[in-house]
Protein backbone atom coordinates (compact mmCIF):
# COMPACT_ATOMS: atom_id res chain seq x y z
CA UNK A 1 0.00 0.00 0.00
CA UNK A 2 2.61 2.82 1.01
CA UNK A 3 4.29 1.62 -2.56
CA UNK A 4 0.85 2.30 -4.30
CA UNK A 5 0.63 5.72 -2.31
CA UNK A 6 4.01 6.69 -3.47
CA UNK A 7 3.40 6.41 -7.42
CA UNK A 8 0.07 8.05 -6.57
CA UNK A 9 1.53 11.05 -5.39
CA UNK A 10 4.57 11.32 -8.42
CA UNK A 11 3.57 13.71 -11.11
CA UNK A 12 2.87 12.60 -14.65
CA UNK A 13 6.33 13.36 -15.62
CA UNK A 14 7.87 11.71 -12.95
CA UNK A 15 5.89 8.76 -13.84
CA UNK A 16 7.03 8.70 -18.11
CA UNK A 17 10.66 9.37 -16.04
CA UNK A 18 10.33 6.24 -14.30
CA UNK A 19 9.15 4.06 -17.45
CA UNK A 20 12.07 5.05 -19.67
CA UNK A 21 14.23 4.86 -16.98
CA UNK A 22 13.49 1.22 -16.72
CA UNK A 23 15.87 0.82 -19.81
CA UNK A 24 15.15 -3.15 -20.38
CA UNK A 25 13.02 -4.03 -17.67
CA UNK A 26 9.15 -3.13 -17.51
CA UNK A 27 8.53 -0.58 -14.67
CA UNK A 28 4.96 -2.29 -14.33
CA UNK A 29 3.54 0.30 -10.90
CA UNK A 30 4.96 3.32 -13.27
CA UNK A 31 2.94 2.00 -16.28
CA UNK A 32 0.12 0.94 -14.85
CA UNK A 33 -0.46 4.31 -12.56
CA UNK A 34 0.43 6.65 -15.59
CA UNK A 35 -1.68 4.60 -18.04
CA UNK A 36 -4.66 4.93 -15.45
CA UNK A 37 -4.61 8.37 -15.48
CA UNK A 38 -3.87 8.96 -19.37
CA UNK A 39 -6.83 6.76 -19.85
CA UNK A 40 -9.31 9.04 -18.81
CA UNK A 41 -8.17 12.16 -20.66
CA UNK A 42 -7.70 10.38 -23.65
CA UNK A 43 -11.32 8.91 -23.57
CA UNK A 44 -12.75 12.43 -23.19
CA UNK A 45 -10.76 13.11 -26.03
CA UNK A 46 -12.11 10.61 -28.15
CA UNK A 47 -15.58 11.12 -27.14
CA UNK A 48 -15.62 14.94 -28.38
CA UNK A 49 -14.21 14.73 -31.04
CA UNK A 50 -15.56 10.54 -32.34
CA UNK A 51 -18.33 10.68 -30.75
CA UNK A 52 -18.61 7.60 -29.68
CA UNK A 53 -17.49 5.13 -26.72
CA UNK A 54 -16.20 2.12 -28.59
CA UNK A 55 -14.02 4.62 -30.47
CA UNK A 56 -13.18 6.14 -27.82
CA UNK A 57 -11.69 2.86 -25.95
CA UNK A 58 -10.19 2.19 -29.20
CA UNK A 59 -8.42 5.80 -29.00
CA UNK A 60 -7.61 4.78 -25.69
CA UNK A 61 -5.35 1.41 -26.28
CA UNK A 62 -4.20 2.57 -29.59
CA UNK A 63 -2.64 5.81 -28.22
CA UNK A 64 -1.65 4.28 -25.09
CA UNK A 65 -0.06 1.09 -25.68
CA UNK A 66 2.07 2.98 -28.09
CA UNK A 67 3.08 5.91 -25.86
CA UNK A 68 4.72 3.35 -23.06
CA UNK A 69 6.01 1.48 -26.09
CA UNK A 70 7.59 4.66 -27.05
CA UNK A 71 9.16 5.47 -23.78
CA UNK A 72 10.64 1.99 -23.40
CA UNK A 73 12.33 2.79 -26.38
CA UNK A 74 13.70 5.52 -25.39
CA UNK A 75 11.63 7.65 -28.16
CA UNK A 76 10.22 10.03 -25.95
CA UNK A 77 12.69 13.21 -26.09
CA UNK A 78 11.39 15.05 -23.32
CA UNK A 79 9.34 12.42 -20.68
CA UNK A 80 8.36 15.37 -18.44
CA UNK A 81 5.81 16.73 -21.75
CA UNK A 82 4.39 13.56 -21.57
CA UNK A 83 0.72 14.89 -21.59
CA UNK A 84 1.66 16.71 -24.96
CA UNK A 85 3.35 14.03 -26.55
CA UNK A 86 -0.16 12.24 -25.90
CA UNK A 87 -2.70 14.57 -26.94
CA UNK A 88 -0.34 14.82 -29.94
CA UNK A 89 -0.82 11.12 -30.48
CA UNK A 90 -4.43 11.57 -30.02
CA UNK A 91 -4.93 14.20 -32.62
CA UNK A 92 -2.43 12.12 -35.51
CA UNK A 93 -4.58 9.07 -34.42
CA UNK A 94 -7.94 11.12 -34.78
CA UNK A 95 -6.81 12.41 -38.47
CA UNK A 96 -6.16 8.99 -39.22
CA UNK A 97 -9.57 7.81 -38.44
CA UNK A 98 -11.34 10.64 -40.32
CA UNK A 99 -9.18 9.91 -43.67
CA UNK A 100 -9.92 6.74 -43.32
CA UNK A 101 -6.61 5.88 -43.29
CA UNK A 102 -6.74 3.78 -39.76
CA UNK A 103 -7.66 0.17 -39.14
CA UNK A 104 -8.76 -1.12 -36.13
CA UNK A 105 -8.11 -4.51 -37.42
CA UNK A 106 -4.38 -2.91 -37.24
CA UNK A 107 -4.73 -2.36 -33.53
CA UNK A 108 -6.21 -5.91 -32.39
CA UNK A 109 -3.39 -7.54 -34.61
CA UNK A 110 -0.63 -5.16 -32.90
CA UNK A 111 -2.02 -5.94 -29.97
CA UNK A 112 -3.90 -9.35 -29.62
CA UNK A 113 -1.49 -11.38 -27.78
CA UNK A 114 -2.11 -10.50 -24.63
CA UNK A 115 -5.30 -8.37 -25.35
CA UNK A 116 -7.19 -11.23 -26.13
CA UNK A 117 -9.79 -11.59 -23.52
CA UNK A 118 -9.29 -8.65 -21.66
CA UNK A 119 -12.17 -6.80 -20.78
CA UNK A 120 -13.75 -3.04 -22.07
CA UNK A 121 -11.87 -0.84 -19.83
CA UNK A 122 -8.79 -2.94 -19.84
CA UNK A 123 -5.22 -3.06 -22.72
CA UNK A 124 -2.45 -5.51 -22.54
CA UNK A 125 0.24 -5.89 -24.25
CA UNK A 126 3.80 -8.30 -24.00
CA UNK A 127 7.23 -6.43 -23.31
CA UNK A 128 10.24 -8.74 -22.96
CA UNK A 129 8.53 -11.98 -22.43
CA UNK A 130 6.37 -10.56 -20.32
CA UNK A 131 2.21 -9.92 -20.26
CA UNK A 132 0.97 -7.12 -19.15
CA UNK A 133 -2.73 -6.04 -18.32
CA UNK A 134 -3.44 -2.27 -17.81
CA UNK A 135 -6.44 -0.57 -16.58
CA UNK A 136 -8.16 2.20 -17.49
CA UNK A 137 -11.18 3.44 -15.11
CA UNK A 138 -14.65 2.99 -15.52
CA UNK A 139 -16.15 6.29 -17.02
CA UNK A 140 -18.71 8.66 -14.81
CA UNK A 141 -21.95 7.11 -14.98
CA UNK A 142 -24.69 9.29 -13.40
CA UNK A 143 -27.95 7.58 -11.56
CA UNK A 144 -30.60 8.26 -14.56
CA UNK A 145 -33.30 7.99 -12.40
CA UNK A 146 -32.17 11.52 -10.60
CA UNK A 147 -31.18 12.50 -13.85
CA UNK A 148 -34.80 12.23 -14.66
CA UNK A 149 -36.03 14.13 -11.91
CA UNK A 150 -33.53 16.98 -12.46
CA UNK A 151 -34.76 17.25 -16.30
CA UNK A 152 -38.27 17.03 -15.39
CA UNK A 153 -37.44 20.08 -13.36
CA UNK A 154 -35.98 22.35 -15.55
CA UNK A 155 -38.19 25.07 -17.54
CA UNK A 156 -39.61 23.40 -20.54
CA UNK A 157 -36.98 26.41 -23.02
CA UNK A 158 -34.00 24.80 -20.91
CA UNK A 159 -34.78 21.14 -21.30
CA UNK A 160 -35.23 21.47 -24.73
CA UNK A 161 -32.39 23.68 -25.68
CA UNK A 162 -30.62 20.75 -23.27
CA UNK A 163 -31.82 17.97 -24.99
CA UNK A 164 -30.95 19.83 -28.69
CA UNK A 165 -27.54 21.05 -27.75
CA UNK A 166 -26.32 16.93 -25.83
CA UNK A 167 -28.70 14.77 -27.66
CA UNK A 168 -28.23 15.77 -31.05
CA UNK A 169 -24.76 17.31 -30.62
CA UNK A 170 -25.89 20.81 -31.75
CA UNK A 171 -23.91 23.81 -31.38
CA UNK A 172 -25.72 27.25 -30.17
CA UNK A 173 -26.25 28.82 -33.71
CA UNK A 174 -28.22 25.53 -34.95
CA UNK A 175 -30.20 25.06 -31.97
CA UNK A 176 -31.15 29.11 -31.99
CA UNK A 177 -32.20 28.11 -35.86
CA UNK A 178 -34.35 25.28 -34.51
CA UNK A 179 -36.45 26.99 -32.02
CA UNK A 180 -36.80 30.12 -32.79
CA UNK A 181 -33.42 32.09 -30.66
CA UNK A 182 -30.70 33.81 -30.89
CA UNK A 183 -27.21 31.74 -30.33
CA UNK A 184 -26.63 34.23 -27.80
CA UNK A 185 -29.78 33.30 -25.73
CA UNK A 186 -29.13 29.23 -26.45
CA UNK A 187 -25.42 29.99 -24.46
CA UNK A 188 -27.39 31.81 -21.59
CA UNK A 189 -30.34 29.28 -21.25
CA UNK A 190 -27.51 26.40 -21.58
CA UNK A 191 -25.51 27.54 -18.92
CA UNK A 192 -28.05 28.08 -16.51
CA UNK A 193 -29.83 24.86 -17.28
CA UNK A 194 -26.51 23.07 -16.87
CA UNK A 195 -26.12 25.20 -14.02
CA UNK A 196 -28.89 23.74 -12.67
CA UNK A 197 -28.44 20.13 -13.28
CA UNK A 198 -25.10 19.59 -11.92
CA UNK A 199 -26.47 21.51 -8.80
CA UNK A 200 -29.61 18.98 -9.02
CA UNK A 201 -27.22 15.97 -9.74
CA UNK A 202 -24.72 17.37 -6.57
CA UNK A 203 -21.81 17.78 -9.06
CA UNK A 204 -18.59 19.57 -7.91
CA UNK B 1 -4.90 29.18 -17.89
CA UNK B 2 -6.88 28.19 -14.64
CA UNK B 3 -10.24 26.82 -13.53
CA UNK B 4 -11.26 26.77 -16.91
CA UNK B 5 -15.40 28.23 -16.99
CA UNK B 6 -18.33 25.65 -17.27
CA UNK B 7 -19.42 28.04 -20.73
CA UNK B 8 -16.02 26.97 -21.93
CA UNK B 9 -15.98 23.80 -21.50
CA UNK B 10 -19.73 23.17 -22.89
CA UNK B 11 -18.72 25.33 -26.28
CA UNK B 12 -15.65 23.05 -26.50
CA UNK B 13 -17.82 19.62 -25.87
CA UNK B 14 -19.75 20.91 -28.64
CA UNK B 15 -17.26 22.06 -30.95
CA UNK B 16 -18.50 25.87 -30.80
CA UNK B 17 -14.65 27.06 -30.37
CA UNK B 18 -12.12 28.06 -33.14
CA UNK B 19 -9.72 25.93 -33.36
CA UNK B 20 -7.04 28.85 -32.59
CA UNK B 21 -8.91 28.66 -28.51
CA UNK B 22 -9.34 25.08 -28.93
CA UNK B 23 -5.58 23.80 -29.08
CA UNK B 24 -4.12 25.44 -26.28
CA UNK B 25 -7.59 24.58 -24.36
CA UNK B 26 -6.58 20.71 -25.13
CA UNK B 27 -3.20 21.23 -24.06
CA UNK B 28 -4.29 22.59 -20.84
CA UNK B 29 -7.14 19.49 -19.89
CA UNK B 30 -4.27 17.18 -20.92
CA UNK B 31 -1.99 18.78 -17.98
CA UNK B 32 -4.80 19.24 -15.54
CA UNK B 33 -6.47 16.33 -13.54
CA UNK B 34 -9.14 18.67 -11.92
CA UNK B 35 -10.25 20.36 -15.72
CA UNK B 36 -10.38 16.92 -17.34
CA UNK B 37 -12.35 15.67 -14.23
CA UNK B 38 -14.80 18.67 -14.58
CA UNK B 39 -15.20 17.93 -18.27
CA UNK B 40 -15.25 14.28 -17.47
CA UNK B 41 -18.77 15.18 -15.47
CA UNK B 42 -19.67 17.11 -18.16
CA UNK B 43 -19.42 14.08 -20.89
CA UNK B 44 -21.24 11.69 -17.92
CA UNK B 45 -24.20 14.79 -18.04
CA UNK B 46 -24.43 13.99 -22.03
CA UNK B 47 -24.36 10.46 -21.95
CA UNK B 48 -27.29 10.49 -19.30
CA UNK B 49 -28.98 12.71 -21.37
CA UNK B 50 -28.87 10.76 -24.45
CA UNK B 51 -29.67 7.70 -22.43
CA UNK B 52 -32.94 9.05 -20.90
CA UNK B 53 -34.21 10.02 -24.31
CA UNK B 54 -33.40 7.19 -25.62
CA UNK B 55 -34.88 4.94 -22.93
CA UNK B 56 -38.02 7.34 -23.23
CA UNK B 57 -37.71 8.93 -19.68
CA UNK B 58 -38.08 12.59 -20.58
CA UNK B 59 -40.77 14.44 -22.02
CA UNK B 60 -40.02 18.05 -24.00
CA UNK B 61 -41.17 20.28 -26.43
CA UNK B 62 -38.86 19.58 -29.60
CA UNK B 63 -37.57 20.48 -32.80
CA UNK B 64 -38.53 18.41 -36.17
CA UNK B 65 -34.86 18.42 -36.94
CA UNK B 66 -34.70 16.26 -33.18
CA UNK B 67 -37.06 14.58 -34.16
CA UNK B 68 -35.17 13.50 -37.43
CA UNK B 69 -32.07 12.82 -34.77
CA UNK B 70 -34.31 10.71 -33.06
CA UNK B 71 -35.00 8.75 -36.10
CA UNK B 72 -31.64 8.68 -37.20
CA UNK B 73 -30.62 7.01 -34.32
CA UNK B 74 -33.09 3.98 -34.54
CA UNK B 75 -35.88 5.17 -32.49
CA UNK B 76 -39.11 3.77 -33.77
CA UNK B 77 -41.88 7.03 -33.54
CA UNK B 78 -45.18 7.17 -33.97
CA UNK B 79 -45.99 10.51 -35.33
CA UNK B 80 -49.36 11.93 -35.22
CA UNK B 81 -50.24 15.79 -37.13
CA UNK B 82 -53.49 17.36 -35.75
CA UNK B 83 -54.48 20.51 -37.11
CA UNK B 84 -56.60 23.24 -35.19
CA UNK B 85 -59.81 21.81 -33.99
CA UNK B 86 -58.73 17.84 -34.59
CA UNK B 87 -59.39 14.86 -32.54
CA UNK B 88 -57.08 12.03 -33.01
CA UNK B 89 -57.00 8.45 -31.70
CA UNK B 90 -53.89 7.54 -30.34
CA UNK B 91 -51.56 4.87 -28.95
CA UNK B 92 -48.11 4.09 -28.38
CA UNK B 93 -47.39 0.08 -29.03
CA UNK B 94 -44.64 -1.89 -27.36
CA UNK B 95 -42.68 -2.50 -30.36
CA UNK B 96 -42.80 1.79 -30.53
CA UNK B 97 -40.38 3.79 -28.33
CA UNK B 98 -41.98 6.89 -28.71
CA UNK B 99 -44.60 9.10 -29.63
CA UNK B 100 -45.01 12.69 -31.37
CA UNK B 101 -47.93 14.80 -31.16
CA UNK B 102 -47.35 17.30 -34.33
CA UNK B 103 -49.82 20.41 -33.46
CA UNK B 104 -50.27 22.08 -36.46
CA UNK B 105 -50.51 26.19 -35.96
CA UNK B 106 -50.13 29.90 -37.29
CA UNK B 107 -47.42 30.47 -35.31
CA UNK B 108 -45.71 33.29 -37.76
CA UNK B 109 -45.40 36.92 -35.76
CA UNK B 110 -46.19 34.99 -32.54
CA UNK B 111 -43.90 35.91 -29.98
CA UNK B 112 -44.46 33.19 -27.25
CA UNK B 113 -46.37 30.10 -27.07
CA UNK B 114 -48.41 28.57 -23.98
CA UNK B 115 -49.53 25.09 -23.78
CA UNK B 116 -52.59 24.29 -21.84
CA UNK B 117 -53.47 20.94 -20.61
CA UNK B 118 -56.31 18.76 -19.24
CA UNK B 119 -56.35 15.23 -19.18
CA UNK B 120 -59.95 13.45 -18.38
CA UNK B 121 -60.16 9.91 -17.32
CA UNK B 122 -64.20 8.28 -17.66
CA UNK B 123 -65.05 11.70 -18.02
CA UNK B 124 -62.97 12.97 -14.67
CA UNK B 125 -60.45 15.64 -15.08
CA UNK B 126 -57.02 13.61 -13.79
CA UNK B 127 -55.08 16.58 -14.09
CA UNK B 128 -54.43 20.15 -15.87
CA UNK B 129 -51.28 22.02 -16.30
CA UNK B 130 -49.81 24.90 -17.98
CA UNK B 131 -46.94 24.91 -19.80
CA UNK B 132 -45.02 28.63 -20.16
CA UNK B 133 -43.48 29.70 -23.01
CA UNK B 134 -42.80 26.80 -25.13
CA UNK B 135 -39.91 26.69 -27.65
CA UNK B 136 -41.60 26.68 -31.19
CA UNK B 137 -39.42 27.43 -34.64
CA UNK B 138 -42.14 30.60 -35.93
CA UNK B 139 -41.53 28.60 -39.55
CA UNK B 140 -42.50 25.72 -39.04
CA UNK B 141 -45.40 25.67 -37.92
CA UNK B 142 -45.98 23.59 -36.09
CA UNK B 143 -44.96 22.71 -32.28
CA UNK B 144 -43.84 19.40 -31.66
CA UNK B 145 -44.51 17.52 -28.20
CA UNK B 146 -42.36 14.67 -27.18
CA UNK B 147 -44.36 12.91 -23.83
CA UNK B 148 -42.20 10.63 -21.75
CA UNK B 149 -42.91 7.10 -23.51
CA UNK B 150 -42.60 5.40 -20.11
CA UNK B 151 -45.30 7.85 -18.67
CA UNK B 152 -47.80 6.95 -21.69
CA UNK B 153 -47.41 3.77 -21.38
CA UNK B 154 -48.80 4.06 -17.95
CA UNK B 155 -51.54 5.76 -18.95
CA UNK B 156 -55.40 4.00 -18.56
CA UNK B 157 -57.41 5.22 -21.83
CA UNK B 158 -57.95 9.05 -21.92
CA UNK B 159 -58.32 11.87 -23.29
CA UNK B 160 -55.98 14.74 -23.51
CA UNK B 161 -56.64 18.29 -24.80
CA UNK B 162 -54.25 20.81 -25.66
CA UNK B 163 -54.34 24.59 -26.44
CA UNK B 164 -51.91 26.51 -27.66
CA UNK B 165 -52.21 30.46 -27.19
CA UNK B 166 -50.33 32.96 -28.26
CA UNK B 167 -49.52 35.86 -25.85
CA UNK B 168 -48.41 39.04 -26.15
CA UNK B 169 -48.73 42.72 -24.76
CA UNK B 170 -52.45 42.09 -25.65
CA UNK B 171 -53.10 39.28 -23.84
CA UNK B 172 -53.63 35.64 -25.11
CA UNK B 173 -55.61 34.61 -28.08
CA UNK B 174 -55.88 30.84 -28.92
CA UNK B 175 -53.73 29.52 -31.57
CA UNK B 176 -56.13 25.87 -31.45
CA UNK B 177 -57.42 22.91 -29.51
CA UNK B 178 -56.05 19.24 -30.36
CA UNK B 179 -57.46 16.41 -28.47
CA UNK B 180 -55.89 13.04 -28.05
CA UNK B 181 -57.72 9.92 -27.46
CA UNK B 182 -55.90 7.55 -26.41
CA UNK B 183 -55.89 3.71 -25.63
CA UNK B 184 -53.38 2.01 -24.12
CA UNK B 185 -51.23 0.27 -26.77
Amino acid sequence: MAAESGIGALDDAALARRVAAAGGRVDSQAESELYRRLARRVRLYGLRHLRDAHAAADLVQQVLLTTLERLRAGEVREPEKIASFVLGMCRMTVLEIRRGTWRREALLEKWAPASAGVTYGEAGTTYGGAEMTYEAPEPLVLDRERLTGCLGALAERERSVVLLSFFADKAADEVGAELGLTPGNVRVIRHRALGRLRECMELA
Amino acid sequence: MHGIGLETLIAYWLGELPAAEEEPLEEHLFACASCSARLEELAALAAGIRATVREGRVAAVISVPFLEALKRQGLRIREYRVAPGGRIDCTLRADEDAVVSRMQAPLAGVKRVDALRRMEVGGKVVFESRIDDVPFDPAAGEVLHLPSAAWVRGLPANTLRVRLVAVDEAGERALGEYTFAHTPG
